[in-house]
Parts: C-alpha cells; sequence; structure tokens
C-alpha cells in the first residue's frame, strides 16, 4: 500500500515538474549555460564569435586577439582612415574567478582608449539564482552600472563611506555573492587591460632595503626560511588523468636578495647579474620538473612567455623573450636536479620586492563533460624574509576577503540573528515550563513565545534578511562535496550559514519540527495566515484532509526531494529549475509582483489554501520538509506519550499536523512541535488519565501531588512514620 | 496492547545486553553489515543478486584505489543501487532502528520508511568520508 502511494507520489511529483517546467517564460533566450562555440576561447578573431560591436559602441572593426592577457583594439573607420576607439576583451582570457556557481560569468567587456567602461555583456553564466529567481535582466541592469566608470576607480558592491574614495555599485539582493565575484571579474580584466595598453600607468612601490646579511645558504635552508618556495600544479587539477608525475612543479626564488642570489648562482654570477640589472629591475630564479614546461611550446623567440608571471596585488608582470636569461647551474648545497631553468627580469616599477608577490602558472583545464578548455591560475605567494629587510617586513594590510566583508558589514543584523537562533533553542529546551503553564484553554504560554518567533521569522528573517534556507542549498552541498567544496561560497550568505548550523543540531536533538514549526519564515507565514483566517470567523470553512488521504499524499514531498535529488546529479541548472517547486523565491527573494505570473499565481495558490488547510505546501510538497524529516526519524528527543493515548484520542483529534495516528504514536517526521499535545499531556482537566486521577484523589480527599515527568501525578507513597 | 510511546514495536536485537565496549562494537558491525544468519536463508535470490553486486561493487573501489577515475555520476550511482539493495536486506535480516539518542539502547521495528531514512543517512555519512578520504588522497579526480 505504502510504495504504491509512494509511486502515485513520484508521479504527481514528475507532473508537477512538468507543468512547472512548461511555464517558464522565454527561458531560452536567456545566457544561462548559452551554448558559446568552442573556438571562443582560441580562435584569434574572438570577435567573429562574440558582439564585440556591441560592447565599444562606434567601432566597426576588430584585430585579432593580441597581447597576454589577450585583448582586440576596435577601431573606426572614416574615410578609407581606421582610428582606434577602444579595445575589447573576454574576461575569462584573463581572470577565473568563479561566480556562486562555481562557474565563472563569461563577460565580454568594452573600454574606450581613456579607461572608460563603454559596454558590458554576459554571454554565458551558470547561476541558479538568475536563471528563474531573479529576472535576468536585473543582472544586466547590475552590469550597466559600470557603463561610463573608469576602470582605476575603485568600485566596490554598497555604498560608498563618508570619506572613503569609493564608487558604490547597489548590489542585486539575493545574489550578493554573484555580484561580488562579477564586480571582481570587471575590475581586473579591466585593470589588466588598461596597464597592458598603457592607460593606467603603475604607481611605483618603496623598493626593497636589503638589511647587511650576506651568509651562503644550503638550498634546504633557502627553503626551510622560505627563500626558496614551490609551485607543483598536478595533471589532476587540469582535468587531466592523474599521474605520478606532476605537471610542472617549479622551485623559485628572488635572486636580488643578496644571501639568495650568492647561494644560487654563485659570488661571480650573482655579480654579474646585478651589473646587468639597472635600478629598479628584480630577477627570480625557476627550476623546474614534471610532465611539460613551464615556458610553454608554444614560445617562440621574439614571443611572451605566456605560462608563467609574477602577480602583485592587481597587476600582473609578463616575460619576454628580453626578459629571459639562461640559468647556468644552481650552486647551493643539495640543490635538487631539474629539467628546465630560467632567469626572469622584472622590469617594472610598479613591482617591489619588499611586498609580498606572487608567482602564477597559467593554464588551460579541461572540461571532462563538455571538453572545454577554460583557463585557469595557479599561484604561490612569496615574501623575502624578514631578515633581508632593513627594518623587517613593511606593514601590509590585506583587503579582507569578500565573505569577511559582508560579515563586517551585517555584522549588527549577524548578531541579532544569532540571537534569535540561540534565544529559539533555548525556549525550546525549556518546553516543559511551558507547556505545564498552559492549558488546553490557555495555551498563550507557548503561543506567546512561537507567535513572536513566527513574526521575526517572517518579517526579519524572510523578507528582511532573505533568510529563507531552501533544498537548492542541499543539492548545492551534494555538488560542492562532488566537486570543490569552497568555504567562502557557504560564508558569502551569513545568514544561510547561521541558519543552517542550526537546523543541523536541532535536527539531530529534537527533529525538524523546531526549524519547521517555528523559524521557517514559510511554513511560519503559511501557518500565520491559517491561524488568522481561524481567528476572524473563517473558523468553519477550515478543515484537514481525511486521515487516509493525508497519509497517501505525505509520500509526495519525499518524492520530490528524490526527483531534485536524481535530477541534480545529471543536471544542476534543471534541479535548480524544478526547486521552483519551493515558492520560497518568490515569495522572499525575489517578491510577489516581480515575478512571471505563473510564479506569482502559484505562490497565490499556495498561500491562499493556507486559509482553508493548516500548512499545505508543508505537509505534502515541500523538499526541504522532507529532506529534513528524513533524519527527524532518529532525532535524540521526541516527545512524550502514556500508554492511555492508545485509545483517547484528544491529542489526535487537537493535532494539526495529523502526525499522531488511530493508536496515538507520533510520526516524529510530519510533527511542527507545535506543543498542543504536550499541553494536554500536563493538562489534569483535559488529559483523561490525569482528570480521572484527579477526581478520584479530589473525591478521598488525597493531595493532589504534581505531575511527574510520565505525565500522571507522582503517586503517594506512605512514609512510614518515623520513630520518636 | 500498541504503545504509543514508540512508533512501532520495540525491538530487541540479539547482541543488546552485554557490556558497553561489547554493545558499541556489536553496533559497529550493525551499521557497516546488513546481513543476519536467518535474514539469510529468507531472501536467497536477493542475497544471489546481491553477492553479485557487492562484488562488482568491490571491483570499482579497487579499481579506483588503482588510480582508474570515477565519474561522479558512476559515483552517485553505485550508492544510490546499493543503499536500495541494502534496504530490502535488511528489511529482511536486521529489520530494526534505534529508537532515542544513539548512546542509549531503544529499538524498534523497522517500517520502510523508517529503513529508507536510516540507510539513507548511514550511507551518506559513510559515502562522504569514503569520498573525502579518496579524494584527499588523489585517488579520486572529478
Ligand atoms: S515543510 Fe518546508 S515550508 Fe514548511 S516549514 Fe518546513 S521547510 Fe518550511
Ligand atoms: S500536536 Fe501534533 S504537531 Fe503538535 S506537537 Fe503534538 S504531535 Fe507534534
Amino acid at each position: 500500500m505504502k510504495s504504491l502511494s509512494a509511486l502515485r507520489g513520484a508521479a504527481m511529483a514528475a507532473l508537477f515538474a512538468v507543468t512547472s517546467l512548461l511555464s517558464l517564460p522565454a527561458a531560452a533566450e536567456s545566457a544561462y549555460e548559452a551554448p558559446l562555440p568552442a573556438e571562443i576561447n582560441s580562435d584569434p578573431d574572438l570577435c567573429k564569435h562574440v558582439p564585440c560591436a556591441e560592447v565599444v559602441p562606434g567601432a566597426d572593426s576588430f584585430s585579432p586577439r593580441k597581447g597576454k592577457p589577450a585583448y582586440v583594439e576596435a577601431y573606426r573607420s572614416e574615410g578609407g582612415q581606421k582610428t582606434l576607439v577602444g579595445y575589447a576583451f573576454l574576461s575569462t582570457d584573463i581572470v577565473d574567478i568563479p561566480a556562486y556557481s562555481g562557474k565563472p560569468v563569461i563577460t565580454l567587456i568594452g573600454m574606450d582608449t581613456k579607461g572608460i567602461i563603454t559596454g558590458t555583456k554576459i554571454l554565458r553564466h551558470s547561476e541558479p539564482i538568475l536563471l528563474l529567481g531573479i529576472p535576468e535582466s536585473v543582472l544586466t541592469k547590475f552590469i550597466k552600472q559600470y557603463l561610463g566608470k573608469y576602470v582605476g576607480d575603485k568600485i566596490e558592491i554598497g555604498k560608498a563611506r563618508e570619506g572613503e574614495a569609493m564608487i558604490g555599485l547597489d548590489a542585486i539582493t539575493g545574489a550578493t555573492v554573484t555580484v561580488i565575484a562579477q564586480n571582481q571579474v570587471i575590475m581586473r580584466s579591466g585593470v589588466a587591460i588598461a596597464r597592458q595598453v598603457g592607460i593606467l600607468k603603475v604607481e611605483p612601490k618603496p623598493q626593497i632595503k636589503f638589511a647587511a646579511v650576506n651568509d651562503t645558504l644550503s638550498w634546504a635552508q633557502l627553503v626551510d626560511e622560505g627563500s626558496v618556495r614551490r609551485l607543483t600544479v598536478q595533471p589532476e587539477q587540469l582535468g587531466m588523468p592523474r599521474a605520478a608525475e606532476p605537471y610542472v612543479d617549479m622551485q623559485y626564488g628572488y635572486l636580488n636578495t643578496p644571501s639568495v642570489g650568492r647561494s644560487i648562482l654563485g659570488d661571480n654570477g650573482y655579480q654579474s647579474l646585478m651589473t646587468q640589472l639597472k635600478p629598479g629591475e628584480h630577477a627570480i630564479f625557476i627550476i623546474s620538473n614534471g610532465s611539460d614546461s613551464f615556458k610553454g611550446s608554444g614560445f617562440v623567440r621574439g614571443g611572451i612567455f605566456d605560462r608563467v608571471q609574477v602577480g602583485q596585488d592587481m597587476d600582473a608582470y609578463t616575460f619576454r623573450d628580453l626578459d629571459y636569461l639562461n640559468l647556468w647551474g644552481v650552486k647551493a648545497a643539495g640543490a635538487p636536479a631539474y629539467k628546465e631553468s630560467a632567469i626572469f627580469i622584472i622590469r617594472d616599477p610598479g613591482f617591489s620586492a619588499a611586498y609580498p608577490w606572487n608567482l602564477v602558472f597559467l593554464a588551460n583545464k579541461r572540461d571532462r563533460e563538455t571538453g572545454h578548455r577554460d583557463f585557469v591560475s595557479f599561484s604561490d605567494e612569496y615574501w623575502v624574509p624578514a631578515r633581508y629587510i632593513e627594518g623587517g617586513r613593511p606593514k601590509v594590510v590585506k583587503p579582507d576577503a569578500p565573505w569577511l566583508k559582508v560579515w563586517k558589514a551585517r555584522a549588527v543584523e549577524i548578531g541579532l540573528f544569532v540571537a534569535l537562533l540561540v534565544a529559539v533553542a533555548t525556549v525550546y529546551a525549556n518546553r516543559d515550563a511551558l507547556t505545564r503553564r498552559s492549558t488546553r484553554k490557555n495555551k498563550w504560554p507557548v503561543n506567546a513565545f512561537k507567535y513572536t518567533f513566527w513574526i521575526i521569522s517572517i518579517g526579519f528573517v524572510g523578507f528582511g534578511m532573505l533568510a529563507q534556507p531552501s533544498i537548492t542549498q542541499v543539492l548545492t552541498w551534494f555538488h560542492s562535496l562532488l566537486f570543490k567544496w569552497q568555504w567562502e561560497l557557504f560564508l558569502t550568505d551569513p545568514f544561510i550559514f547561521l541558519f543552517w548550523i542550526f537546523i543541523i543540531l536541532t535536527t539531530f536533538v529534537w527533529g525538524r519540527g523546531l526549524f519547521c514549526g517555528w523559524m521557517c519564515p514559510f511554513g511560519s507565514l503559511s501557518e500565520l495566515i491559517y491561524k488568522v483566517a481561524g481567528a476572524i470567523g473563517l473558523k468553519r470553512f477550515q478543515f484537514a484532509l481525511p486521515m487516509k488521504w493525508h497519509n497517501r499524499l505525505k509520500w509526495i514531498k519525499y518524492a520530490v526531494f528524490f526527483g531534485l535529488l536524481a535530477v541534480s546529479v545529471f543536471s544542476m541548472g534543471l534541479a535548480e529549475m524544478l526547486a521552483e517547486v519551493e515558492p520560497f523565491k518568490t515569495t522572499f527573494l525575489v517578491g510577489m509582483f516581480n515575478r512571471a505570473w505563473p510564479y506569482t499565481l502559484f505562490v497565490a495558490v499556495l498561500l491562499g489554501l493556507s486559509i482553508f488547510i493548516e500548512r499545505p505546501f508543508c505537509k505534502y510538497l515541500c523538499p526541504l520538509g522532507a529532506s529534513l524529516a528524513m533524519p527527524s526519524t532518529f532525532r535524540w528527543f521526541g516527545l512524550k506519550r502514556k500508554q492511555e493515548c492508545n485509545t483517547c484520542k484528544a491529542c489526535a483529534v487537537g493535532c494539526g499536523s495529523l502526525a499522531i495516528d488511530e493508536h496515538g504514536r507520533i510520526d516524529h517526521r510530519e510533527c511542527m512541535h507545535c506543543l498542543d499535545c504536550m499541553v494536554l499531556y500536563t493538562d489534569e482537566h483535559a488529559c483523561p488519565p490525569l482528570a480521572q486521577e484527579r477526581k478520584r484523589r479530589t473525591k478521598a480527599g488525597l493531595p493532589l501531588t504534581p505531575i511527574g515527568k510520565d505525565g500522571y501525578y507522582i503517586p503517594i507513597k506512605p512514609v512510614p512514620a518515623a520513630k520518636a | 496492547m500498541i504503545d504509543p510511546r514508540s512508533m512501532t514495536e520495540p525491538v530487541t536485537p540479539p547482541y543488546v545486553g552485554g557490556g558497553a565496549l561489547a554493545h558499541i562494537g556489536a553496533e559497529i558491525w550493525d551499521h557497516l553489515w546488513p546481513w543476519s544468519r536467518s535474514g539469510f536463508q529468507r531472501q536467497r535470490a536477493i542475497q544471489a543478486a546481491g553477492l553479485a553486486l557487492a562484488l562488482a561493487a568491490t571491483l570499482v573501489w579497487v579499481l579506483a584505489a588503482l588510480g582508474n577515475n570515477l565519474t561522479p555520476g558512476a559515483i552517485i550511482g553505485w550508492w544510490f543501487g546499493w543503499s536500495v539493495f541494502e534496504v530490502v536486506v535488511r528489511l529482511g535480516s536486521k529489520p530494526y532502528v534505534k529508537e532515542g539518542p544513539w548512546w542509549g539502547q531503544r529499538y524498534r521495528k523497522a517500517s520502510v520508511m523508517d529503513m529508507i531514512c536510516y540507510v539513507g543517512f548511514k550511507n551518506l555519512l559513510i559515502g562522504a568520508t569514503l569520498f573525502i578520504g579518496l579524494k584527499s588522497l588523489g585517488l579520486l579526480v572529478i
């Protein structure tokens, strides 16, 4: 019977999925997972594949890709004359910053010859929230904010603060991670190209002053003190089959430091190198093993070394053939054997060895599914050890990680939210005190708390902080577990992050009822509507489905959950789309009236039904509820029952969740922790076994002892009279 | 008479009653080993299928350990297939689940849904551990 109803549930879920899929408005036109030609990453004629003219208005012809990182020049022809009017570049040629989905948002950016951004176009993204949740027009509007902005300015998401030289952009509510990533992408790409074409001049940094240290070290000592560091890339990191040998295994160091230079090159070698360098120039050495070359096989004389560069802050320093010298050998005792070596010279005054810098290895990663090649970079930080710098290392304030910025910016709200979660758990942990004070006629000691939490969760948590947990987060975890676990990803939304800690802990301890019944914004909204409707006189229209039907329909939500899980294995995008079965996005994240009508209608129907049926969505459809219900089977502490509950139906009749079966047993997967049955449990007028005993004792003139944990009066045991 | 304090009838697995350490050992064994002798007798056909499945699963893990990369789809497929099988086996051989906190010693008869929840959740934990382990050892590359 059960399997039959489960089957029916699955069928209904499928039907539901199909209808929701059909109602997707024009999803095909969006940039979501838009197919892009494979050549887009490699074809010299970039503009054959992408609409360059859209981002550099007025341009009518474009050069092939040039430079490292690559860009194209945009020209306007007038009377047979071609004038350079700007540049167009593809974000993924320059940076590899993943957005929320873990994949980059491929953006085409245009800039004029003065460094003003003239156009931005999203060619492809994999952001679930922007697929349907938030119309793509919002993202387009967001990136339009960059038009007319100078790439050299400090542009950040959020309000510009007094006294800070920064331009603030309006974020997209509900898609913080995406816009933070997108801001980095646009700004970094812009700066990189502007530097390369000479629009942005580097500001010279104070150069390093070496302390008078002049010893000769062995290789092991150099490695120990951090003067020689290592950057290894394994083939599997590039989507290639695993192999015993790394792809490249580079060891490198900064040669200007006298001790390091002398130890590596010997006295004469060091002297001769230093005489070749002009003031303000720097030399690094690299030795490497591994199956491939760090110099790149495509390197030809006159070209650029396209696999290694040095990065510092926002700047990248690439090497041309003129910046290359032979490394004739490593003198340091105990130096390893190597296949390949080089000395590279950095000639830019923007570089300073007094500050940390990175050795960056650039490569292409093959996507195993699609065979597409994506640009990736690997880097390792180098900082000259303090003992070589006069006065030690200068103080460096690293900008906070994006997620940390979010936490700092919203510290107050985060504090309040944590306090709320702790309060809810504390109140529930002390539920006994509340239920004992309540009676069937007066449940206010419990309800005052519960209703307060509902209102806070709807207003503050739901509409205010947009912190409605969702099944998509569960699916995202599964995926992160499989592909790439990034704490940053989860930390960027502090409220959801903290909420999930609460949910996991309380589900283990008490079951899902505490979250679902007390804290879920949508669940609370739904039940609040039911309660209000009852209070304003609609009670006679309110009903619950017959137990028989409830017991069949309740399986649908599990089918929805497993369906989503299965689909997500094949396509996360499709799963996210189907997750629209949750009305959360429409209700809280985007707003009822900002979405296409089918979504608004769906929410309206669910909330409308809530007037007549208690929590219809929670009982029958919610995949999140289902995913939490399953571990609730093993909650540590359940609700209490007496043997008499077997025949007495008082609680069962009152259970709005229909969680009590005909034998008086509570199904903790369905229970919403409303505590009505726990109020009855100690109500000496309403719980029949207690009432009986109360009457008996009153008649017999016996005292009414307190009610024990087992829900009965503590038995009166005659104590033998103490001897005088 | 049905006891409303327990969702299904209380059951006592054979190992209950030993010392604390023996009990923990028996429980771990119980989590890892779905079969029991009595169940085995009753479900011969299923067991034969299961043996084949177990062999195939072992083979896949051995291959993985030898450095052949597994695709995520294959792993999840195996995980799912195994879990379904384990639910069926356990319903025949060890048809009980724990009630209340994990440190307690109360057990009850498992309904189909209880068993799905138990096996699904347990295998999720085991799977995640194996998966993260293999990944950090570099044996599994996605
Ligand atoms: S069942 Fe879903 S909507 Fe209802 S309270 Fe639980 S998580 Fe919220
Ligand atoms: S009345 Fe029903 S929903 Fe409320 S606490 Fe009891 S079993 Fe749970």
